[in-house]
Formats: structure tokens, C-alpha cells, sequence
């Protein structure tokens, strides 16, 4: 007689249970699962996207396995599913038998677990008859999104007075790519150093190319629009002296992080940043490029 | 102003904010002027986000001055804060003068 492995497939964050069942207990399950038919139009069926809590035994053979049953299927409640095809089984309480055997019940499963999964099984039930959902009835008001790749303004994320803050400055915030290694190692944090190409002087050219060494795409013609995939940064340079970046955001307004002082989204005369080659800059007196930050392509030390 | 002190200008948003070693008799001036302060009645004017920011000297026994606009703050090791006036900016200059030539924007003070 084979051996089944039964996986119950419920959990989303923690390794779903797995017992083997074996002997009887095996026997038991492939008599009950015995014959099946197609399911006929109308019926319920199992839905097409996964849902959270119970969704049913995964169940496989293990060792020399026996024709009545295929390799490896879902049981849920009374239907089988094998590559996509689903088939109903005459006994609808079919899970039970695993609920019943002695693998289950010698599993170090958590101590309530099983009349979890009781409920869970009903739920997925009411779930399956509910199938297919209609869309809530709710009107939503519409959510102006200008730049809808790009990263929200969270300030009160970055401004914890503490390693995110102080670790991280404009490159890292007009990235969107923390490192914590502002002022804690050399080329921490600046532009090129994570490829080996940090600028070698505080130009304009030398810091872009730094940049594109990052993986950052130079976007010279952006003129404040938000590319189609990723999202929009401005670099502008105290000449000679030190570079600052500035990121746009999913509304279309800009902000920044000056060293490791707080993510803000004003500028130098506290206005609202709508362009930042207009914006009060202080000493960052050269509007250098636009550039697009594509989310996952860079790299910063 | 016992032991190592370091000096740091707040300036910088992309590179790291130059630090300097302050040398003994440059603490010891600064201790004066310090000494000479009298209290201040409120707060340094807030800093613009970007350009300079104020100074601060740092020493190993865990004391700090922070210096901007005309106020010098103290934190001693013990956590107690004593905040001066400094109308002319003594200790800011005095201290931004002790960094090594070519390490700070020039002009950061009027």
C-alpha cells in the first residue's frame, strides 16, 4: 500500500502541516476517494486564486503507488483536483479521515488545531459557494495618483532620530534604497561606490556617471514628468563643494533628505517643491539631470 | 574640555559632513570664550534644510557644543543642558577655524 503524504495546505506565513499517512489509515482514504465523476456545469468548483486560511489537502503518493488514485491532487471537501481538472467524490466529509488518523493525531501539531482546521474546512466551504465573487458595492472617491510607480512621502518612516535617519542621506532617500551606512564606512552611501566607479570630483557629469554606474538611468529631458516604470529623481550640485538629489513622489510633488537630517518636502524658503529646478537649492545653485531610479535595478554601498 | 575633542560642520547633504580633530590649545581657547557666554533666553533660529547647518565640538569625555546663529549649547556627559548667547558667533568661528585649511566651503559664516 503506498504511503500519502497529506499536506494541509492553510497556513500563508508559516510551513503549512505535513503527515504521512500509512496502513489503514492509507487504505482508509483511497477507498473513500474510490470513484469519481467530472463535475458537472453549475457546480462549485475551487477558485482560481488562492485564498487565505484552508484550501485544502494536497495530498501525494509516496513509494510504490496505487492506480486508484492519481500521483498527486487537492482534496477539498468532495472535489479532487488534478492538473486542473476537478472531479467530485461521493463522500463530502472525506477529510475526515485524515482529521481521524493516527498520523494526525501523533503530528505535533498546536494543541486546538484541529478544531481550527474544522472551522477552516466550513469556511472554505461557504467560500466555494460564494465562488464566483462580485465586486464590492462600494464607491470608492477617485485617488489622484500623478506618479503611480513612484514611492509614497513617508517622512515619519525615515525620521526615527536613529539609524534609518541618521545612516542614510539624499542619494539613499532619492533612491529609495537604504543602506545605513551613511558616515559609518568609506564611499557609504555615495554615488558609484557600490560599483567601483565613485565620482572623483563634485561636478555634475562626474556624480551622474557615479549614478548610472548605480544602475540610475540618466533622463535629461524627464521636464518633471514621471517616466512610465519607475521613479523620477533630480540631481543638483553645490559646485565643487557636495551634490544633493531630490526623488518625486507618487502625487507628483518632490521631497528630500539633506544628509542625515529629516525627509522634508519643502525647500530652503519653505515652499512646497513642485519643480526642484526652480526650487530655493541654497548653495546647490546647478539643476544637473533628471534621472529615473527603476526599482530593484540599483545598487548603493 | 578634557581629552579628544572632534569638530563637525553640519553642511553637507550628499557626502559625509567633514570632521576634524581639534587640537589641545584650540579646546582650551574655546573653554574661554565658552566660559564668557552668558545664558541664552531662547533657541538658535531654525537652520535651512540645505547648506550650513551649525557646528558642534564633540569630546571623548562626552560633553558636546552645538554652535548656530548666535546660541552655543552644551550637553554634558551627564545629560544636563546649559544654552549661551553668542551674538558675534565667537565659539562657532573660533571652532569652524580650527579645521584643517581647505576641508569647509569657504564663507559658511557672514
Amino acid at each position: 500500500m503506498a504511503t500519502l503524504r497529506v499536506e494541509i495546505d492553510i497556513f500563508s506565513g508559516r510551513p503549512n502541516p505535513v503527515i504521512e499517512l500509512t496502513g489503514s489509515d492509507a487504505s482508509a482514504l483511497v477507498d473513500r476517494l474510490g470513484k469519481t465523476r467530472r463535475l458537472e456545469k453549475g457546480e462549485p468548483g475551487l477558485p482560481p486564486v488562492p485564498t487565505l486560511g484552508y484550501r485544502g489537502l494536497i495530498v501525494s503518493q509516496v513509494g510504490a503507488a496505487t492506480r486508484k488514485l492519481p500521483r498527486s491532487f487537492r482534496l477539498a471537501h468532495d472535489t479532487i483536483a488534478e492538473d486542473g481538472v476537478l472531479r467530485a467524490v461521493a463522500d463530502e466529509s472525506v477529510e475526515r479521515v485524515v482529521l481521524e488518523s493516527k498520523a494526525f493525531r501523533d503530528a505535533p501539531l498546536d494543541r486546538d488545531f484541529k478544531k481550527l482546521l474544522l472551522r477552516e474546512i466550513q469556511r472554505f466551504r461557504e467560500i466555494r459557494l460564494r465562488w464566483p465573487w462580485r465586486p464590492p458595492k462600494v464607491k470608492f472617491p477617485p485617488v489622484v495618483l500623478r506618479c503611480r510607480c513612484a514611492p509614497l512621502y513617508e517622512p515619519a518612516w525615515w525620521n526615527d532620530g536613529g539609524q534609518k535617519q541618521l545612516r542614510n542621506n539624499c542619494y539613499n532617500y532619492g533612491s529609495n534604497y537604504r543602506t545605513d551606512t551613511f558616515h559609518q564606512i568609506p564611499g557609504g552611501s555615495q554615488p558609484g561606490a557600490a560599483a567601483g566607479a565613485m565620482y572623483t570630483s563634485i561636478t555634475g557629469p562626474e556624480v551622474r556617471n557615479a549614478a548610472i554606474a548605480d544602475g540610475l538611468i540618466n533622463n535629461p529631458t524627464a521636464n518633471n514628468k514621471c517616466p512610465g516604470e519607475g521613479h523620477l529623481v533630480a540631481l543638483v550640485i553645490w559646485p565643487g563643494v557636495d551634490f544633493h538629489w531630490y526623488r518625486k513622489g507618487r502625487t507628483g510633488r518632490w521631497s528630500h533628505k539633506p544628509g542625515s537630517t529629516p525627509v522634508i518636502d519643502v525647500d530652503n524658503s519653505n515652499a512646497v517643491i513642485t519643480d526642484p529646478r526652480t526650487a530655493d537649492r541654497g548653495g546647490y545653485t546647478q539643476f544637473t539631470t533628471f534621472m529615473t531610479v527603476m526599482h530593484g535595478h540599483v545598487k548603493i554601498k | 574640555m578634557r581629552g579628544h575633542c572632534t569638530g563637525t560642520a553640519f553642511v553637507f547633504s550628499g557626502r559625509p559632513d567633514p570632521e576634524w580633530p581639534v587640537p589641545a590649545e584650540a579646546r582650551r581657547r574655546l573653554e574661554a570664550v565658552w566660559t564668557a557666554l552668558t545664558p541664552a533666553v531662547s533657541g538658535p533660529p531654525p537652520a535651512p534644510p540645505l547648506g550650513y547647518r551649525g557646528s558642534a565640538l564633540r569630546c571623548a569625555s562626552g560633553d558636546e557644543w552645538l554652535a548656530y546663529a548666535g546660541v552655543v549649547a552644551h550637553t554634558a556627559a551627564s545629560g544636563s543642558l546649559d544654552r549661551r548667547s553668542d551674538t558675534e558667533r565667537k565659539f562657532e568661528r573660533l571652532l569652524l577655524s580650527t579645521a584643517p585649511e581647505g576641508m569647509l566651503p569657504p564663507n559658511l559664516l557672514p
